[in-house]
């Protein structure tokens, strides 16, 4: 009997663990491509400092890390359209300093005459009419005069921050409606009212990305332009509209950072352009082109504003958060480039 | 053992077990020596009152500053201090401070008017800057300009967003009014607050007015920009040499200190960082305990020179950091 079951199973069982140990390896490999690996570590992080800063579970302090992921996350999202087309928008904290001082000097130009929600709507207009304008310039450059993401956005940057801080003299723009300041700071109980702002953003560039044509043309000229381009993808098309996309989320996460400070800033924004690419990045979105999702980002920005936000409790100066962030952006870079070489070695 | 952990590195939630108050200070910067001292002078100061001091520098971001006054809050913490990078995004802060019911003081830059209530550790930028360029007026009288003209002057202007760069530009501007049988001002350069705009601006004036013999600075900081614009230009000498400037800043730092001691330096507006903190942490304790505080608290300063550095530099903070840094390669 055992003799019998010994032969049944010589052609299965010693192979048995084998395929098991093949296949746990391929769901282990699949779980590090995908993305929840990036919350499962937020999560491990968030428990592992618990014992040391039980702050951090404080429901004051998990309010404020969720109200200070949306305006990041926006913007963050944004960038992601342009990094999977192999891009970037080095522009996009410029962006976000014109798009304050236009839409605040919107909001409380005397000409207009308005005031609360309507000059807040008012701003919030000319907020992404002004991102368009950003956006349709770097994507222009780009996809018309054949010039490299890194110096069209590179140029920008220069020209629209020095554009914010000329057109102020360096002053913020106080006085903006209180209605904004209610929108960006105050909530419905856990809820903060930004999240209903930003979660039609959320879920508008999920429906893009996974199920709508441009989604698909915008991976596959990540992936490889010229391919795409023989395949009959608009190339320029699909590139000019992911800068016109990342410059409109920038707007609506200025319009978020104005409505914090209740001032329109012509230096808004102009640190934030590591947490943006390494939320992107952390989140699994490659530098390289041709992959990104928006739960990635989601992951990303948590990630990313749970390590700021601990590490200011626990005590560490701006500058230790600063090299701990570094670190984290470098590995997950790092994680890319070898995800991006077994890529191309498989290919 | 979490607790023995935490409370190491400074987590505000061991605070009521061990009886301490504590307090969050956040600053704009750490990116001049005065900013530097102050933050230190207001940790000893916090130490001394038995207050655990939990630290933010948010490296000229306003939005993170709000971000973590906004944890302070979140941490409960027993008082704020704000030093702000304008007067206008500090009122979000000072509103989430009120709603929370926790004292907030903000330091050496005053809010823009609002509702939301804070105290503000100030320095009284107009009467320093006012007594200082009064006392370089009396050193320009004494050494009239060459062939019976006006002394020609210079301003080096901070960032014109900043209130304090304002006071101290509106104090130059009361000074040197009434002396103006002696002096002209021949050129302001806006500084900004970045030494290299200062270097090239004051290069430029000094191309453009080469007969300039007078000259303040809004920012002790931007002494060594001002030191290089003067030496290329064949004008960096010691009080008493014919081609010496008339030269006053601002602010009480140890290159400063240096500079008087060397006699290329005539007189210096000094913030008495020692007083501001003293106060400030006496403002937290006051309203905790319910006593009226004034809204405003200036600080009045002094003017350190040529004549008086013997017995006023105990009181200018840049002497003691100077001290330090001279000890430090022996120890």
């Amino acid at each position: 009997m055992s003799n019998g079951s010994t032969l049944i199973g010589s052609t299965s069982t010693p192979a048995a663990p084998v395929v098991v140990a093949a296949a746990r390896g391929a769901r282990w490999q699949r779980w590090l491509r995908g993305d929840t690996w990036v919350l499962a570590l937020a999560v491990v992080y968030f428990l592992a400092l618990l014992p040391v800063a039980p702050d951090l579970a404080n429901p004051e302090n998990l309010q404020l890390i969720l109200s200070n992921m949306l305006p990041l996350l926006v913007v963050a999202l944004g960038q992601m359209f342009v990094l999977i087309t192999s891009g970037i928008d080095l522009s996009v904290t410029s962006t976000i300093a014109l798009t304050s001082v236009a839409g605040a000097g919107t909001m409380v130009w005397p000409a207009l005459g308005l005031t609360g929600t309507a000059a807040m709507l008012a701003g919030a207009v000319a907020m992404l009419l002004i991102a368009g304008a950003v956006g349709a310039t770097n994507g222009l450059a780009i996809t018309r005069l054949s010039m490299p993401p890194f110096m069209v956005t590179l140029a920008t940057m220069m020209f629209f921050s020095g554009g914010a801080i000329w057109a102020t003299r360096s002053n913020g723009i106080p006085g903006l409606p209180e209605a904004l300041a209610t929108v960006s700071q105050e909530g419905f109980g856990f809820v903060p009212y930004a999240l209903m702002l930003v979660a039609p953003f959320v879920v508008g560039a999920h429906v893009l990305l996974t199920k709508s044509v441009f989604g698909r043309r915008l991976f596959a000229v990540g992936r490889n332009a010229k391919a795409a381009r023989v395949s009959g993808v608009p190339v320029a098309r699909t590139v000019f509209t992911a800068y016109v996309l990342c410059a409109a989320f920038a707007a609506v996460g200025a319009f978020l950072y104005t409505g914090r400070l209740e001032t329109g800033s012509p230096v808004l924004g102009q640190r934030i352009f590591l947490d943006v690419i390494g939320a992107a990045v952390i989140g699994g979105v490659s530098l390289f082109g041709g992959k990104g999702s928006v739960a990635g980002v989601i992951y990303g920005v948590l990630f990313i504003t749970l390590v700021d936000n601990s590490l200011n409790i626990l005590g560490f100066s701006s500058f230790a958060v600063l090299m701990a962030k570094g670190t984290v952006i470098l590995l997950a870079a790092l994680f890319d480039a070898m995800r991006a070489r077994k890529v191309a070695v498989r290919a | 053992m979490a607790c023995v952990v935490g409370c190491a590195l400074g987590v505000a939630s061991c605070r009521k077990k061990d009886g301490r108050l504590t307090v969050g200070v956040a600053f704009e910067t750490l990116q001049t020596e005065y900013w530097v001292a102050s933050f230190d002078i207001m940790h000893a100061e916090l130490e001394r009152n038995n207050i655990r001091m939990l630290e933010a520098i948010s490296d000229g971001d306003a939005n993170r500053q709000l971000e973590q006054v906004k944890s302070f809050v979140a941490r409960r913490v027993d008082g704020i201090i704000v030093a702000p990078k304008d007067a206008h995004t500090v009122i979000p802060m000072i509103k989430a401070a009120n709603r929370a019911g926790i004292p907030i003081v903000i330091y050496n830059r005053p809010p823009a008017p609002t509702k939301a209530v804070s105290v503000t550790i100030g320095t009284d930028n107009f009467g320093i800057t006012k007594n200082t360029v009064e006392h370089m007026c009396t050193l320009a009288r004494q050494s009239p300009a060459p062939a019976g003209k006006k002394h020609e002057a210079l301003l080096v202007m901070g960032d014109l967003g900043d209130i304090n760069a304002i006071g101290r530009r509106d104090g130059f501007d009361k000074a040197t009014a009434d002396c103006s049988d002696v002096l002209e001002v021949v050129s302001r350069v806006p500084s900004e607050w970045n030494q290299e705009k200062a270097l090239a601006g004051v290069t430029n004036a000094l191309q453009a007015h080469p007969n300039i013999s007078f000259m303040f600075t809004s920012s002790d900081f931007l002494l060594p920009s001002i030191m290089s614009a003067l030496k290329a230009a064949g004008k960096w000498e010691k009080a008493g040499h014919a081609n010496h400037v008339i030269l006053g800043a601002f602010d009480g730092d140890a290159t400063a200190y240096e500079m008087l001691r060397a006699g290329y330096l005539d007189a210096d507006g000094v913030q008495d960082a020692y007083f501001q903190s003293k106060l400030t942490v006496q403002a937290i304790l006051d309203m905790r305990a319910g006593k009226p505080v004034a809204n405003v608290k200036l600080d009045p300063g002094l003017v350190v020179n040529q004549s008086n550095l013997g017995t006023e530099a105990s009181r200018m903070w840049g002497a003691a950091v100077a001290k330090q840094k001279a000890e430090k390669p022996q120890s």
